[in-house]
């Protein structure tokens, strides 16, 4: 095929388009997404909502056609509901502290390294990120069960007399969870400290800041923003944690989203696991706000200090 | 008080020697400046002054003390960065107050202090700004201020006006040598800049891969530069290579390859072999170029029937280039093309493709062996 | 002294992102490590060296299948979203208002949702499309998740690339389209390249979403492999995950190589 039929067979590509002014032509070819996102994302959750106002019935997923607050009522009222969701938002808030303070601390480290080492420090956190869910949960069975190697190795070391419960207990699930969530947060991190300047660090040991100083006076405000990423990704995520609880957690480590699951696919009560999913939602839309109103202001304000 | 000693100083990246040796004594109260092309150890030797970099061997002292052991944040030094380093997320007066601030002085203290060293750096008024907000020259003199405010015994400057373009860069350098001399501090000057160099310093020291060349007073390295590569780097100049022909007591005579022989002194204890092949820098601007139909007169000697002939030559003007105050001539003589510089006020206009006669007196002539080392005249 | 102190805090800085890199990295050993037991028990370390696992592996129909799902999956999401975040970036890059940067935070924001509600979701609305469990279903949800990263990695690929030289085609007189395709397509390929494949790695990898939509015949890899899991700790799920963990290995060097892990890290 020569380089004329091709290019003539581009210019017919561009008649239609001929007429249309630049920006049209650029919205037309946004369009794809838009649409996709509408039919995709945003109509599904719309979906979710009117389901949620369904009438629970025995047999079928839902009533069609009715409307009631009754799956509401009833997740609001239930002391098990309630329990759920306190327990996924303290899972969600001490896995969202130690992910975000090891993750910045990670961040930092390859921003500082360089060469071989940088590259492999950035590998050790793609190739994870890149790996299913069910991997990087399964693969803490056999380090942290009874019998496993963590408990193996302090017995050998004399740590240990008798074998911890970690596998499955509340403690497995919160290695496994920030496991799951701490790539994305070091690279989160990790982007926005890769566009400062050293020199700034160079300029407050200069002026007399040690260390661990310079780095909480001039590094961390000016992380900030990629923290606040950070910790918005981890929460949400860790509260809406699914994999780890239920692999690696006991009976008592039953989390919303395992229960929404259970009410959707085992007991057929669509109402109530989407009256669940749209009121977890809203809780975490606004704990996610004041986060990161909070985190933000922290770095952002030129005028605190000095 | 504080005058600092390199005594020795390497430092070595990996197989890469960044400074080789370097020993200089840098006296109280001067200001040094560190001229070489990028990648010669100026840097990195100003770095190891900061404490920024540890050397890989040798001694660093500030003021008589040995501060080879110590980080950056204990010495008496501060610098100021090439791109400045502003903080920020910090505004003007808390980049300022910062150091005062690391030195655990008292929030009103470090502020009104703060206060105080804008004013002299001209930037009062702009406390609440965050430095994103200004200008380079306006940078320039917040980050002075920042690094004088921890009154230190020596400040660094590395390449601060490198960022600028030509005219504020000139404003800074006069504005930065009135800082010198109210601060009266020693400041070490870090550049790649020739004019910027011989504008503020009160010794210039020029180093080329990784070692210290030549330290001396600006007028000093302008006109006694110690090797070649000093010669190349300082400025525009004709290079000739050609072969002793003659030495007798107190001078020597080179055969240029295109036809002038050129004739200097050679100073007293100079062992300068005949037939040996070196190099001659012949300057612009001490060159004299008239019309070849007028060349009775003068210092030139010895005209042959050709025209060539002892530090003098004939050739054709090729091109003429108006740069500003001086005009340069690049004449064509027997292939070989050399350039003269006049000052625009000087009288006779000359035009491309007249024919001309260069001449040059013989004690500004620089003679160089092949090695690059200087033959003494 | 005070340098002394300081070798003393870079040691503990060495060590304290030393043993994270083990922790992000001795896991996916262990697994890979599990994968040769001998026995039917996930021991580490292994007693023993065989490949017994790996012919149950391949003996097994199932686990077959679900591969093929995973393939399938995996190669319409990358079309999809290849093509939706390569457009919407090249558009929004001719074309910047108010409007059109409202796109970027609808088309994160599946990222930001746990994957269980996206999940539940989606079930409930392709349930009325009468979607349900069709491959359809999961490579629009994967489509939602891998479209953000195709975008971002377009996004910075069009920024950084030279605008001049398509206003030198156009001012030669190419047409848009011949010049995005002779002068624009041929500097963005490896962009376009490493966002395909790792549009794919997304995919493949997807748990949660495919657990939801997917049905006895269409469950992918890791759907499979959780179902094993909940009912028996076998060796043969470290096989499939030896399998997946390679996968997304190849892809990263691929990656790595046609652009930097550098600049793909930053953007995922």
């Amino acid at each position: 095929m020569s380089v004329t039929t091709r290019n003539s067979l581009l210019d017919r590509v561009w008649e239609p388009f001929r007429q249309q002014p630049g920006s049209r032509r650029a919205l037309l070819l946004m369009a794809p997404l838009m649409v996709f996102e509408f039919f995709v994302f945003i109509a599904p959750f719309l979906m979710l909502l009117r389901i949620s106002l369904s009438k629970q019935v025995r047999g079928l997923p839902y009533e069609a056609g009715t409307f009631t607050f009754e799956a509401y009522s009833e997740v609001l009222s239930s002391e098990f509901f309630h329990g759920l969701i306190t327990y996924s938002f303290k899972l969600g808030i001490i896995a969202t502290l130690l992910t975000v303070v090891l993750a910045t601390f990670y961040a930092y480290a390859i921003w500082r390294s360089e060469g071989l080492t940088r590259t492999m420090l950035l590998f050790s956190v793609v190739l994870p990120l890149l790996t299913t869910l069910v991997i990087k949960t399964y693969a803490w069975v056999p380090l942290l069960a009874p019998r496993g190697t963590v408990n193996e190795l302090l017995m050998a070391i004399g740590v240990l007399q008798s074998p911890i419960q970690l596998v499955p207990n509340t403690t497995g699930v919160i290695v496994g969870q920030v496991y799951i969530v701490f790539p994305y947060a070091t690279l989160a991190v990790y982007s926005v400290l890769s566009t400062l300047d050293w020199e700034i660090v160079e300029a407050a040991r200069d002026l007399g800041a040690s260390r661990p100083r310079s780095f909480f006076e001039v590094v961390l405000p000016q992380a900030m923003p990629g923290v606040a990423v950070a910790t918005v990704v981890s929460f949400a995520w860790s509260v809406g944690a699914y994999a780890a609880p239920g692999l690696l957690g006991a009976g008592s480590d039953r989390t919303f989203a395992i229960e929404v699951e259970t009410q959707m696919l085992v007991g057929f009560n669509w109402p109530v696991a989407t009256a669940l999913s749209a009121i977890m939602l809203v809780l975490m839309f606004v704990s996610v706000v004041i986060l990161y109103t909070a985190l933000n202001s922290v770095g952002g304000d030129v005028s605190h200090g000095a | 008080m504080s005058k600092i000693e390199l005594e020795n100083l390497s430092k070595s990246f990996g197989d890469l020697q960044a400074v080789d040796d370097v020993s200089v004594s840098i006296r109280d109260g001067e200001l040094l400046c560190l001229l070489g092309p990028s990648g010669c150890g100026k840097s990195t030797t100003m770095r190891m002054i900061s404490g920024l970099e540890t050397p890989t061997s040798g001694r660093v002292s500030i003021g008589g003390e040995d501060v080879t052991d110590k980080s950056a944040y204990e010495r008496t030094t501060s610098m100021v960065f090439q791109n400045w380093a502003l903080f920020p997320y910090k505004s003007v007066l808390e980049n300022v107050a910062f150091g005062l601030k690391m030195r655990g002085e008292g929030k009103q203290e470090r502020r009104e202090h703060a206060r105080e060293m804008l004013t002299r750096v001209h930037m009062d008024g702009y406390e609440d700004h965050n430095p994103t907000e200004l200008s380079g020259g306006q940078k320039q003199r917040v980050a002075l201020a920042r690094s004088l405010a921890v009154d230190p015994d020596v400040l660094l400057l590395d390449e601060p006006l490198s960022n600028l373009d030509k005219r504020l860069r000139e404003e800074m350098e006069i504005e930065l040598k009135e800082i010198h001399e109210e601060f009266e501090k020693t400041f070490v000057h870090v550049t790649h800049n020739q004019d910027e160099a011989f504008t503020l310093a009160d010794r210039i020291g020029i180093m080329n891969e990784g070692n210290l060349v030549q330290v001396g007073e600006p007028s000093e390295v302008y006109h006694n530069p110690k090797n070649r590569f000093i010669e190349e780097f300082l400025g525009d100049t004709n290079f000739v290579s050609g072969e002793v022909s003659a030495v007798d007591g107190d001078g020597a005579v080179v055969e240029t390859d295109f036809g002038a022989t050129i004739e200097f002194p050679l100073a007293a204890d100079e062992d300068l072999s005949q037939g040996t092949t070196v190099t001659v820098s012949l300057r612009p601007e001490f060159m004299s170029l008239d019309a070849a139909s007028a060349t009775d007169g003068g210092q030139k000697t010895a005209a042959r029937a050709d025209g060539n002939g002892s530090n003098t030559v004939v050739g054709t003007i090729d091109t003429v280039l108006y740069r500003g105050s001086t005009i340069r001539y690049f004449v064509e003589t027997n292939g070989e093309s050399m350039f003269v510089e006049r000052s625009v006020t000087e009288e006779g206009e000359l035009d491309e493709g007249d024919a001309v006669q260069v001449s040059w007196p013989a004690e500004e002539i620089l003679v160089f062996r092949p090695d690059g080392t200087r033959v003494e005249t | 002294m005070a340098l002394e102190r300081e070798s003393v805090e870079n040691a503990l800085f060495k060590a304290g992102y030393g043993t994270i890199f083990a922790f992000m990295l001795v896991p996916l050993v262990i697994v890979i490590a599990t994968s040769f037991s001998p026995s039917g028990n996930l021991d580490f370390p292994p007693a023993g060296f065989s490949l017994k696992w790996y012919s149950a592996f391949f003996d097994n129909i199932d686990w077959l299948r679900a591969f093929d799902n995973s393939l399938v999956i995996g190669a319409g999401t990358t079309v999809i979203a290849t093509f939706l975040g390569t457009t919407a970036a090249f558009g929004l890059e001719a074309r910047r208002d108010r409007w059109t940067q409202l796109l970027v935070p609808v088309v994160i924001m599946p990222l930001l949702i746990p994957p269980v509600i996206l999940g539940v979701t989606l079930l409930v609305y392709f349930n009325e499309m009468g979607l349900r469990s069709s491959y359809v279903s999961i490579i629009l949800a994967h489509t939602l998740w891998a479209t953000p990263l195709v975008f971002f990695v377009m996004q910075s690929i069009f920024q950084r690339f030279d605008w001049e030289l398509r206003d030198a085609g156009m001012d030669l007189g190419a047409n848009p389209i011949r010049v995005f395709v002779h002068v624009v397509l041929p500097n963005v390929k490896s962009g376009i390249f490493v966002s395909a494949l790792l549009a794919f790695i997304i995919s493949l990898q997807e748990f949660v979403m495919a657990l939801f939509l997917s049905s006895y015949g269409t469950r992918t890899i890791p759907v499979l492999a959780w179902t094993t899991l909940r009912q028996s700790l076998t060796p043969i799920v470290s096989v499939v995950s030896t399998f997946l963990i390679l996968i997304s290995l190849v892809g990263i060097l691929l990656a790595a190589l046609a652009t930097n892990l550098d600049f793909i890290a930053k953007r995922l």
